[in-house]
């Protein structure tokens, strides 16, 4: 038997077995999602993938209401845990990460994780060590409902000295194959292109792990560039990529994966990436006020996101939408009314 | 008669030797960094067959719409063949669809084993490293079931070690017979380092590293020096064929004009 963090697989039956599966409109606004569904404690399945379609805009709300002991567990992450990171440096009396169950945290091109160093190098996170495809495959075996999963790799890695994976001897073969305990976050944060009231959302470009995460999860708050009509969602029934039902709350939030990639809408806005890594790296090499002035002026400064958004420069913003190469969203013309 | 670059950079060099390393109509799985930089060169000389394959979903893209800055980003997925998540990307290489994986580290030891998570002292100082790396993401997914891999990277005496802190991605493991086989691996392992300064590969028997070939300026002695474990070396090693011009141009012109993986250092 293993600790398991969220839910154990009996109890995540359990839970979804009892839960409200109905069709209706799930629409909140964002701050009430937080409250509603992410406690202190809580093990939070992160969706995107380093820096492409991450919910930056649910973590600006969880750590403007602050946060404590989570857990976080995701593949390849960027930006969300780096803002949880900097809210946690900051003030740790009021948001604060307990342990990771992880694979990768870095921005690729843009540089490597100032708070990933700074925060295992002060010695203040668990972290559990696992590859892209274990977390995709843990969040994978909780999403269809088995307790473990096999998986080829990485046996033979140090990893294994670090996770709660077992290897033994496939009944069938005879060889070793490795087994991976699901996931089963308390809520799953994502963001997607095209959501409909109900929850039915539609991803563009690449869906990383997602739905997985989505369907894995005990709640999940899903933000969405557009909000769009429902008869739009069930033109293509096997487009969507998360279905109603393992959705609990639905929020249009425009840019809410903002300054990440996010397919078909805006590619990185390098400029910004830069300016908030730098600042963590700052603070990192023993400065704190940048960060603090970051956080003062765009994160506890505003209300929602669509006044951080308010303050970054036109231009900028204009520019990484220019840049993105990803396929165009269709349903454009029947954006629902407010 | 072939024109040679006369003024390229260590990192221009290595991703011109990795690029030569892909054979075309391969599908190869790429890893984040030079390696992204070595795909898009090959394609536009000798590779245009060459099938990419990125963690975060896609399959065989056509990388002209600039460098993907990230394995997942929307510039990996233009025109692609193929487009779900990252389960579907791994389970392929699991399933044999990967050919070559192609993947970069910070610490790699005789045996291929590489390091990209932790500096320091392990398992009794894994909370408080000296330094901590990033973590697998997919290379340890790649090192083990792709057919192959290639790895690609800085060569510096601190980086090539006899033991390194923490193996993340399986190389030949302790090198003894089968060991890959035995620990419940797919793939055959790595079949080539490149680095800054020379082409390594494995001896057949000892799964041991060994000079295969040096890179424009550097000898058998400067490649040795630089490597913190003694290199097997055979005696048909030879000189690698310098960049040509049309190659450096295309790195500089064409596919990373900015500068974001080839001209910075690479960072730990």
């Amino acid at each position: 038997m293993i600790e398991w963090t969220g839910l154990s697989p009996d109890e995540a039956r359990q839970f979804l077995a009892n839960k409200d599966k109905s069709k209706r409109d799930k629409r909140l606004s964002l701050k009430e999602a937080v409250q509603k569904y992410v406690k202190d404690g809580d093990n939070i399945g992160v969706a995107g993938f380093v820096n492409g379609r991450q919910p930056i805009a649910i973590v600006h709300e969880i750590i403007r209401q602050g946060k404590k002991d989570l857990t976080l567990s995701y593949q390849s992450a960027g930006l969300a845990i780096e803002y949880l990171a900097g809210a946690m440096v900051l003030d740790e009396s009021k948001n604060s990460i307990r342990r990771m169950e992880f694979a990768y945290w870095a921005h690729e091109a843009f540089g490597i994780s100032p708070l990933l160093r700074y925060l295992t190098e002060t010695g203040k996170l668990e972290l559990e060590d696992w590859s892209n495809y274990n977390m995709s495959a843990r969040f994978k075996a909780g999403s269809i409902g088995l307790p473990f999963i096999p998986c080829r790799s990485p046996m033979g890695s140090d990893m294994l000295q670090r996770n709660r994976a077992v290897v033994m001897d496939c009944p069938f073969t005879g060889r070793p194959i490795m087994l991976l305990p699901a996931s089963h976050p308390n809520v799953a944060i994502v963001h997607v292109q095209e959501a409909d009231i109900y929850g039915n959302c539609r991803i563009q470009g690449p869906l990383y792990t997602c739905p997985e995460i989505a369907m894995a999860s005990a709640h999940t708050i899903v933000t969405c560039e557009r909000l769009i009509e429902h008869t739009e969602m069930t033109r293509y029934p096997n487009r969507v990529s998360i279905p109603f039902f393992a959705v609990d709350a639905v929020i249009e939030v425009p840019f809410g994966s903002y300054p990440g990639n996010c397919h078909g809408l805006h590619y990185f806005d390098e400029k910004h990436i830069a300016e908030f890594r730098g600042a963590c790296e700052k603070f990192r090499k023993g400065d704190p006020a940048p960060l603090q002035k970051y956080y003062d002026q765009l994160i506890f400064g505003v209300e929602n996101f669509a006044e951080f958004i308010d303050k970054l420069p036109f231009e900028q913003i204009r520019y990484a939408q220019k840049m993105e190469p990803g396929i165009r969203l269709e349903a454009g013309f029947t954006v629902l009314g407010s | 008669m072939t024109k040679y670059s006369e003024d390229f950079t260590t990192q221009e060099m290595i991703v011109v030797a990795g690029s030569r390393s892909l054979p075309d109509n391969k599908v190869i799985f790429a890893g984040t960094g030079l390696p992204m930089v070595a795909i898009t060169l090959a394609q536009l000389t000798h590779g245009p067959g060459i099938v990419p394959v990125f963690e975060a979903g896609a399959v065989g893209p056509v990388l002209s719409r600039g460098l993907p800055l990230s394995v997942g980003d929307s510039r990996t997925t233009f025109q692609a063949n193929y487009l779900l998540g990252l389960n579907s990307a791994f389970e392929l290489t699991q399933r044999g669809y990967a050919d070559i994986g192609f993947i970069g580290g910070a610490e790699i030891d005789p045996y291929g084993n590489l390091n990209s998570t932790m500096m320091g002292d392990f398992p009794d100082g894994y909370l408080r490293p000296k330094t901590r790396l990033p973590g697998s993401g997919g290379a340890s997914d790649m090192a083990c079931s792709c057919e192959r891999t290639i790895i690609i990277m800085v060569h510096e005496p601190r980086r090539f070690n006899e033991k390194i802190s923490y193996i993340t991605s399986p190389g030949y493991l302790d090198g003894s017979p089968n060991a890959r086989w035995r620990a419940g691996l797919v793939g055959q392992g790595p079949q080539r380092v490149i680095t800054t300064k020379a082409i390594l590969g494995f001896d057949d028997e000892t799964k041991r590293m060994k000079l295969v070939a040096t890179l424009p300026g550097e000898t058998v002695k400067s490649v040795q020096d630089a490597t913190g474990f003694e290199l097997i070396i055979p005696s048909d090693v030879y000189e690698f064929e310098p960049p040509t011009v049309e190659e450096i141009r295309l790195i500089r012109e064409v596919i990373d004009p900015q500068g974001y993986f080839v001209k910075k250092k690479i960072k730990e």
